[in-house]
């Protein structure tokens, strides 16, 4: 958004943030974009609601396997030690989210974001209830009967029923939902799952419920910083105003023009159907989430007006000021160009990666000990993990220092798939052959059934120093 | 701002404490539990017979007390000293 804008918010005086807030009531609107919105909405919920049921071969198709510490996606598995990956696909849905709204502003905010998809959904049940926003309105006012008890009520009964059910799938992402719903419905719930529904469930409740757009305003850390993704080709929701103004009403089929009168009827539907209440007519403002409900409503209002449409419409501010708009500007170049780059290494790496962990451990108990022969003797534990989706044996080889003795499984290590065995070695060596007080050696293990999956791990052997 | 401060809703400064400290330790949740396995590294001192969700929901309610305590603390601070 613009600079004035910016300042806008740090000089407004700060008794506004969170001082009793008029509610809202936005107008239900219809038209392309509200059906996209629409569209979006019952995808999104449809992936959160259905997602955790997904199977794939005999197990939960995604899950985030807390208790278990594995990520199951589909085919693969992710243990702890993959963490780069998880950190590398939040730098690809950040860049993402800044390339998108460089182009193309906040749509982020007006169709995906989980606060305006569970606010319209929370919307909707409050629709279906209390009616439009005008018979809301008057049930809000009217002072209290059984008549506005019972529609209260059944309201928040619905929301509360709706929050506990988003709550219970949240949880349900990250244990096996298929055993949390058994033990749900024969009241066996864990106490911490059971916190975690009701905490959830509240969230979801109190934010699309009551916060609503105070979240964007007041406690959405993007909503700040987004305007410095925005530049004069960004799609910002704007007012024409050399178009609109002087606004005013006029009867339909009046020649404004010959009145000295805009395009604007000053109908104030658009305020009407802002969730954040505020006009777009007055211009930019950081409260706009760029849900394009005005857009909407006004191309409503200039169809039967007979008008041209879009007084209120998806633009740049280089379109509204008729200068030359471009697409690919250095910002976003360098946005496609790291994406990409980002994303290619990421994919590349994890179809690189060997389902095999190997952690070496030393015997915190003693440095080395020298046996009768007269050899030194160093003890680990080797931590074998077997990421794949299979069991595998696996053999391991030592390598390093020269004439190294070392007690080796005959068949190989045996590690069922998805699991770790821990392994105790120990190794011998002729003090001759050791130079310093530590000495590197190579752990080598291979699968020896798939020779693609083998991985060499350093571990230092310690001695006494002779020279 | 002095004079001011008091007209602050009491909502704002709860939020203004408590959300920031909420989202820096569900951040701090995530790194330390992918770094430590609360199993293994209990099992080493000794500890209460819960499960690791257990662990992971007190963990991050110990750190959401902490990085409130920094907000509060930055809150405080935030007040100008009073010119005597």
């Amino acid at each position: 958004m613009t600079e004035k804008n910016t300042q806008q918010i740090e000089m407004t005086p700060v008794e506004e943030v969170y001082a009793k807030r008029k509610k809202i009531y936005p107008r239900q609107v219809t038209g392309l974009f509200a059906s996209f919105r629409f569209t979006g909405v019952l995808v999104l919920l449809g992936i959160y609601y259905l997602g955790p049921f997904l199977q794939w071969n005999g197990r939960q198709a995604i899950l985030f396997d807390l208790p278990a510490r594995k990520f199951y996606i589909f085919e693969w598995i992710f243990w702890p030690q993959d963490f780069i990956y998880l950190a590398a696909l939040l730098i690809i849905a950040a860049i993402a989210l800044f390339l998108v709204t460089a182009l193309a502003g906040r749509v982020w905010c007006g169709y995906a974001c989980p606060q305006t998809v569970w606010t319209e959904a929370f919307l909707w049940i409050e629709r279906k209830v209390e009616g439009s926003r005008s018979s809301q309105m008057k049930l809000d006012k009217a002072g209290w009967s059984w008549a506005k008890f019972r529609l209260k009520f059944t309201k928040h009964f619905l929301w509360l029923a709706f929050s506990l059910l988003t709550g219970f799938v949240f949880v349900g992402w990250f244990t096996p939902i298929t055993e949390l719903t058994e033990r749900t419905l024969s009241f066996e719930l864990g106490p911490w799952e059971f916190f975690w529904i009701i905490f959830y469930g509240f969230a979801t409740y109190g934010n699309a419920g009551w916060m609503r757009e105070q979240v964007c305003m007041y406690m959405c850390p993007y909503a700040r910083f987004q305007s410095a993704m925005f530049d004069k080709n960004t799609l910002v929701i704007s007012y024409d105003e050399k178009r609109g103004e002087p606004r005013g009403s006029r009867k339909k089929g009046a020649d404004y023009e010959a009145e000295g009168k805009g395009a604007c009827v000053d109908c104030s539907l658009c305020v009407q159907v802002c969730p954040t209440g505020i006009d777009i007519r007055d211009g930019l403002q950081y409260q706009c989430i760029g849900c394009a409900a005005c857009v909407d409503v006004c191309n409503e209002v200039m169809d039967k007006m007979g008008y041209e449409k879009n007084l209120v419409s998806y633009t740049t501010e280089n379109a509204l000021s008729g200068k030359k708009e471009s697409f690919f500007r250095p910002r976003v170049t360098i946005y496609i160009v790291l994406l990409s780059v980002i994303t290619i290494a990421l994919l590349g790496s994890i179809a690189q990666r060997v389902p095999l962990g190997l952690d070496i451990i030393r015997d915190r108990s003693s440095l080395y000990r020298e046996t009768d022969e007269g050899l030194i003797e160093n003890v680990y534990t080797l931590k074998v993990m077997n990421m794949d989706l299979k069991d595998h044996r696996y053999s391991l080889a030592v390598g390093g220092i020269e004439d190294l003795r070392i007690k080796k499984p005959k068949k190989g290590i045996l590690v069922e798939a998805g699991t770790v065995v821990t392994y105790p070695i120990r190794i011998q060596v002729n003090p001759d052959n050791l130079k310093t007080a530590s000495t590197e050696l190579i752990f080598y293990l291979n699968a020896l059934d798939d020779d693609a999956i083998s991985i060499e791990v350093d571990g230092r052997f310690l001695g006494p120093v002779f020279k | 701002m002095p004079g001011k401060n008091n007209s602050v809703p009491k909502v704002q400064r709860f939020v203004a404490i408590l959300w920031p400290s909420f989202v820096v330790s569900g951040i701090a949740t995530v790194l330390f539990f992918t770094a430590f396995d609360p199993d293994e590294v209990i099992g080493c001192v000794g500890g209460w017979d819960i499960s690791r969700m257990g662990y992971y929901s007190v963990g991050f309610f110990l750190f959401w007390l902490l990085t409130s305590l920094n907000s509060v603390l930055t809150c405080y601070f935030l007040k100008p000293c009073s010119k005597s």
